[in-house]
């Protein structure tokens, strides 16, 4: 029997990230479906208000003819309520940081990635099927004791990247420097601190005009941010280390525009959607092979497996003298983001919710 | 996930992280990349590395991270009048309960510098007697080892006084070439003074051996034979499938354990043709005299191997035929000289008991 709706729901839902865009992403791919679908939370930023529901309406709507996926990339009291609602239910694991990135840094990170952990345990108990949005979250749910997984990789609204640079952000930064851009929430894991030694190394011995630029967000990590300030003042590269804060998507648009190459030494990554914006800005990237990283980037970019700072600042400047590297690149990039077209990954995601759209609750 | 779909790679990574450390160590080598650049490199996190680094070196960072003050700010973060309140009560709720506070604080302080301490004796004893431990055990491992392959007897004296005369030992080995025949590729096993390999070459057949006597081998090169020093079953086991027409080895099965054996017959089926004859000589314990006297004159023998038994497990191995030949008769026996009757069946069964054939080889084919 066919599900009635298919509603979603994850604590906490805005503007940019990379959980929200795929939830308001599938809402729309349900719709297209047939399915009544919405989306709701316990906090909705302002500017989505308007368009996600309050998760207690769910106990009086929701019915057991209806799918609910839950989205978890944190712990929440709520999930425990909303798994005694008598609809069907399957689990969206966008991953949970290890506290130990957060532990003395930022204790209620701590807290909360180690609740999250826990409460990962408790749900493989309760929740049936659980989607990974990489084969390294679905290993996470295999060792957390789900019975039933699949991968299905985040279903990216595409559309969003069509937009006209912003012209500010071009003219400030454009120019024959080495822009050295990395995109993500400044967060232990992400190691925006080991970008800045890289900076250092860098300058010193491949190019003295080098800049990074620290693309995202910093309100939830205010201690680890003002630590990585203070190690570039440190290092005297105040002036070279370039945090802009949460951005706009053209101003994003612009950072890639200007970037000479995107550099991850993140340790942890679920998905690692930034290595795709990447491909979609054409901009080469140079990673540490960790967490997602590898599998989400395919072959396009150049994976380092141990974070060797030196060899990371010499690659950034093998790709600065060689076009027609950076060119092999950029169009591998190009080639890779037909695997997370709409399309395919619409086809994948109906392919695993199959059985769950089929069978009777 | 998507792997799969762009599964080769756009570049050579390999290659070019060869040429990156190229150019990083030539740049240490010119000073471009100097001890300013490693300070950066290495320069700690302001405020203290990451919990995630410190579990690199746990036991070093946790004596750190034990002294390190907690830090807590009471001021509330909200802008305003708003927060003067939320200010005021953390500072009295934390003024109220300080003693509780210290109370935990200076319990959980000495439950910390305990643990500590017993990590750190942990650690420093650890190596010491655990280490100490192991090499007593190694030790006591090489001893037995070295009475069993009786190491400090110098066998080449003990050769000379018990081993074979040359031209017996020729003799016995001629007997066996009619099985290799014509053939390209015999192993020796355990070739020795280059006897059957001699023989071997005199009459076209291509051969080859191995021996672990160094001496021994440097001999029998010397000659102009081909011979390897290297272990037979090491050997045997780097062998191709198939790629040996005969395997000799004479004395050889009684300096290894029965279990032993059999892994090197396994082997020894594996890499001949089909077609193709694995022979092995020994020792025969059915002669009494040999059983129970000449075989453990040889203190590196380990188990006599009785030649019905020693069949079956060339049988067991996947060869088929295998038949038994005895050699070498006993130069002594009871005068048989005016008996008959029941008497002289008799003594003629106590002869073969006692005086039976010294020797008996193994013949297996490979099917």
């Amino acid at each position: 029997m066919r599900p009635r709706a298919i509603h979603q729901f994850h604590p906490a839902l805005a503007a940019g990230d990379a959980v929200s865009n795929h939830v308001f992403a599938l809402r729309e791919l349900f719709r297209s479906w047939g399915y009544p679908s919405e989306a709701y939370a316990v906090e909705a930023k302002p500017a989505v208000k308007a368009e996600v529901l309050p998760y207690r309406r769910l106990f009086r709507e929701a019915s057991a003819e209806d799918l609910l996926i839950l989205h978890f990339s944190i712990g929440s009291d709520v999930f425990d309520k909303l798994t005694n609602l008598p609809a069907r239910q399957t689990l969206v694991y966008h991953n949970v940081t290890p506290s130990a990135y957060f532990e003395g840094v930022n204790p209620h990170a701590a807290l909360h990635t180690r609740k999250g952990r826990a409460q990962l345990h408790a749900l493989a108990k309760r929740v049936p099927f659980a989607i990974g949005v990489s084969g390294f979250n679905r290993r996470e749910l295999v060792s957390a004791g789900f019975a039933r997984t699949a991968v299905v990789p985040i279903l990216i609204d595409w559309s969003r990247y069509d937009v006209v640079p912003d012209e500010r952000v071009l003219a400030r930064w454009r120019g024959p420097h080495t822009n050295i851009l990395f995109v993500g929430r400044i967060s232990p894991n992400k190691r925006q601190d080991e970008l800045v030694r890289m900076l250092a190394y860098t300058r010193a011995c491949v190019d003295r005009s080098a800049r990074l630029f620290l693309v995202g967000a910093h309100e939830d990590q205010p201690q680890y941010r003002a630590r990585v300030s203070a190690l570039a003042a440190e290092l005297g590269l105040a002036d070279a280390v370039i945090f802009t804060g949460s951005v706009s998507e053209s101003e994003l648009a612009a950072y890639y525009g200007v970037a000479s190459v995107f550099v991850s030494l993140s340790e942890h990554e679920g998905f690692a959607m930034p290595v795709l914006e990447a491909f979609r800005f054409r901009v080469p990237v140079i990673a540490l092979d960790a967490g997602a990283v590898g599998e989400t980037a395919g072959g396009a970019a150049l994976l380092l497996g141990e974070k060797d700072i030196p060899l990371f600042g010499e690659m950034v400047g093998l790709l600065r003298e060689r076009p027609a590297l950076r060119e092999r690149l950029v169009a591998a990039g190009e080639r890779r983001l037909n695997d997370f077209s709409a399309a395919n990954v619409a086809e994948r995601t109906r392919a695993a919710l199959e059985l769950e759209l089929s069978v009777a609750a | 996930m998507s792997q799969g779909h762009t599964s080769e790679r756009a570049v050579d990574v390999d290659a070019l992280v060869a040429e990156v450390k190229g150019r990083v160590r030539d740049k240490r080598a010119r000073g471009v990349y100097g001890p300013d650049v490693d300070a950066a490199l290495l320069r700690p996190l302001p405020g203290g590395p990451l919990a995630s680094d410190q579990l690199e070196d746990a036991l070093t960072s946790l004596s750190g991270a034990i002294d390190q003050e907690v830090a807590y700010d009471p001021r509330s973060r909200k802008g305003g009048l708003a927060g003067v309140p939320i200010t005021f009560a953390r500072r009295a709720v934390i003024w109220l309960i300080r003693w509780y506070l210290f109370e935990i604080t200076s319990r959980q302080n000495h439950i910390n510098a305990l643990a500590l301490r017993a990590l750190r004796d942990l650690d420093a004893r650890l190596p010491t007697e655990v280490l100490s431990r192991i090499a007593a055990l190694e030790n006591a491992k090489r001893v037995v080892d070295a009475r069993e392959n009786a190491q400090y007897l110098d066998y080449s004296r003990f050769a000379q006084r018990f081993g074979g005369l040359e031209g017996q030992v020729r003799r016995q080995a001629e007997q066996f070439m009619p099985y290799f025949a014509g053939r390209r590729r015999v192993l020796d096993v355990g070739s020795g003074r280059g006897t059957f390999l001699t023989l071997a070459q005199e009459v076209g057949v291509g051969a080859y051996g191995v021996d672990l006597s160094p001496q021994l081998v440097e001999q029998s090169r010397a000659q102009g034979l081909e011979v390897y020093q290297i272990d037979a079953e090491e050997h045997l086991r780097s062998l191709p499938d198939a790629s040996l027409d005969g395997i000799f080895a004479v004395h050889f099965a009684e300096h290894v354990i029965p279990g032993h054996l059999f892994e090197i017959l396994h082997e020894c089926k594996r890499v001949l043709v089909p077609g193709s004859h694995c022979i092995m000589a020994t020792p025969n314990p059915r002669t009494l005299t040999v059983g129970a006297h000449t075989f453990w004159l040889d203190p590196t023998h380990r188990k006599p191997l009785p030649p019905d038994a020693f069949q079956f497990y060339l049988q067991m191995s996947g060869f088929e035929p295998v038949t038994i030949q005895t050699y070498n008769a006993s130069e002594q026996h009871l005068s048989e000289e005016g008996l008959d009757g029941i008497a002289l069946a008799n003594l003629r069964l106590l002869n073969e008991t006692l005086f039976g054939d010294r020797d008996y080889a193994v013949i297996g084919m490979k099917p």
